[in-house]
């Protein structure tokens, strides 16, 4: 059984007023145990209303969550268990920082799921080794790290409470490239140790060739494509239709193929591209 | 609960209230407020209250909009009711229970005195919905732009910028506030349960990020004002002046016989 099923969703903002619009409109995917999900889409596709409905934030104006087979919504009482099981890291997630110490910044969502103390320290090193936190930190005010430190403590907040889901709104926005690499390996550690299954929004199509098994695409509120990654990059013209693209490693593949080099079109990383690259210039230097 | 709160809130349309000239919208307003404080009875009162009705259609802004802001008060409107109820003690009495009583006066007292708070706050309601942010802080720059001549030159400009700057924020500080609620919600923290003492705890999440934030916008914004060599009001020219036109006049002349009949009704009634 998937872990994570959505059926019809929409989601009408402002209903009753002038400005009322559908910003998530007859979504229904579902999701398998251990999945990577990324979701694309231009701006104001909906990606950021569609994933607040899986964690309970937002109710649907129409149709079911179903987390395990169990819709979210079976007893809104239980709302905040869900939440603790569908981990959700929004948007710029160091803003939402406010101990004064890291140690504290991190246990807060534990401690709101009611764990011991002793469990609660014992999680925050578990985590903190995963993420490469060092232990000296943990005693600092979060507000005297750099940006990328305070992103990493503020995922590690989250993932703290170790949910099942767990689902990264842009991640890597506004950080540098070496902090984009530390977190989008925090990201996949964290899913390959505890097997739990991640969604990950992002415009960044090369961070999505290197860890999505699959990709959602949305597209005016309505999703238009749910596939693995190769045959979501493979409608390259589809995609630069609504707006998207796909890695440019892969346009300038594109672009050697028209040109008549022996190329698949189903190169979506820098290794991959090299490695056939490789291929070719040897064939052809030993060729001649 | 936090988007109820529409204060600030320009809507576009293009009525009659709309193109007032936003200096006079400001006047009116107050002469209506000083009408609603002057009104000592019922009548005066209706009087004034039909003359907003009557605006609030002319403004042609749905109703429901105005829904909306009443409902975000509304608190303050039970609370005013219940306090007058067994505050005034004339007339007969109708229920009367250990020291409270409950009079036909008070009756009158509790749906007078709340009929009051929803006129200021309909009247106000349609000035900030009809008047852009921007319109209303030239409108008062240029009303107290005579304070210049008793030696406060720079302090009329500056009090104007700190006014549109505030305003231009309260949907951005809202649309944070609810960004970092939703973010803690994701971490588990409770807000809407729990005893008081627990429920003001559990604003300190929102609170402090909220702070930071803001001042952390306001250095943005000082930069950001710093490049393009803003030093206060010297010299500065505006692109769109202020002109009273022929409905200027004819909405003074409305409000102030509006006014009249309250003062006459007070007298006379």
């Amino acid at each position: 059984m998937s872990i994570l099923e959505v059926k019809n969703l929409t989601h009408t903002y402002d209903g009753n007023t002038p400005f009322m619009h559908d910003a998530v409109k007859n979504v229904s995917f579902s999701i398998e145990k251990g999945e990577v999900v990324g979701i694309i889409g231009h701006t104001g596709s909906g990606k950021s209303t569609l994933v607040q409905h899986l964690n309970g934030l937002l109710k649907a104006s129409a149709g079911d969550v179903l987390l395990d087979g169990v819709n979210i919504w079976d007893n809104p009482k239980n709302i905040r268990s869900i939440r603790s099981r569908v981990g959700l890291v929004f948007q710029y997630p160091e803003y939402q920082l406010f101990e004064d110490s890291v140690y504290k910044d991190i246990a807060f969502g534990p401690k709101n799921m009611g764990l011991s103390e002793d469990e609660i320290s014992a999680r925050i090193k578990e985590i903190c080794e995963l993420v490469g936190i060092k232990q000296e930190y943990l005693e600092k005010s979060p507000f005297d790290l750099s940006g990328g430190e305070k992103r990493r403590v503020a995922i590690a907040g989250v993932m703290a409470m170790k949910p099942e889901i767990i689902i990264f709104d842009e991640p890597v926005a506004g950080l540098d490239p070496k902090g984009r690499n530390d977190v989008i390996k925090m990201i996949s550690d964290y899913s390959k140790k505890y097997g739990s299954t991640v969604l990950i929004i992002s415009h960044n199509m090369e961070d999505m060739a290197l860890i999505a098994d699959k990709l959602l695409v949305m597209n005016k509120g309505e999703l238009a494509l749910f596939d693995t990654t190769e045959n979501v990059f493979k409608q390259y013209e589809f995609l630069k239709s609504i707006g998207l693209n796909v890695p440019i490693v892969t346009q300038v593949m594109l672009i050697l193929k028209e040109m008549g080099v022996n190329l698949p079109d189903n190169i979506f990383t820098v290794d991959r591209a090299v490695e056939h690259l490789l291929n070719i210039s040897n064939g052809g230097n030993c060729d001649a | 609960m936090l988007k109820d709160i529409t204060f600030g809130q320009y809507f576009e349309s293009n009525s009659f209230v709309h193109k007032l000239d936003p200096r006079s919208k400001l006047l009116l307003l107050i002469l209506i407020i000083v009408s609603i404080f002057v009104a000592q009875n019922a009548f005066a009162l209706s009087v004034v209250a039909i003359f907003i009705i009557l605006s609030v259609f002319l403004s042609k802004i749905p109703i429901k909009m105005y829904l909306k802001n009443i409902k975000a008060i509304l608190p303050i409107i039970i609370f005013t009711m219940i306090i007058n109820l067994f505050y005034n003690a004339s007339g007969t009495i109708l229920i009367s229970f250990w020291k409270l009583t409950i009079t036909t006066g008070s009756i009158y007292r509790a749906l007078y005195m709340s009929a009051r708070i929803l006129l200021l706050i309909i009247s106000s309601a349609e000035l900030t919905y009809t008047t852009t942010p921007n319109e209303l802080t030239d409108a008062i720059e240029k009303l107290l732009a005579p304070l210049r001549f008793v030696g406060l030159k720079n302090a009329v400009h500056t009090l104007a910028m700190m006014m549109t700057i505030a305003l231009r924020f309260i949907p951005t500080l809202i649309e944070e506030t609810q960004k970092i609620m939703n973010a803690q919600k994701a971490r588990g923290a409770d807000l809407e349960n729990g005893k008081l003492i627990e429920r003001i705890k559990a604003l300190v999440p929102i609170l402090i990020p909220l702070l930071i934030s803001s001042v952390r916008r306001a250095y943005e914004l000082a930069e950001a004002m710093e490049c393009r060599c803003y030093n206060g009001g010297e010299g500065r020219v505006r692109m769109k002046q202020l002109k009273y036109s022929i409905s200027d006049y004819i909405s003074f002349v409305v409000v102030l016989v509006v006014m009249a009949v309250v003062i006459l009704i007070n007298i006379f009634l």
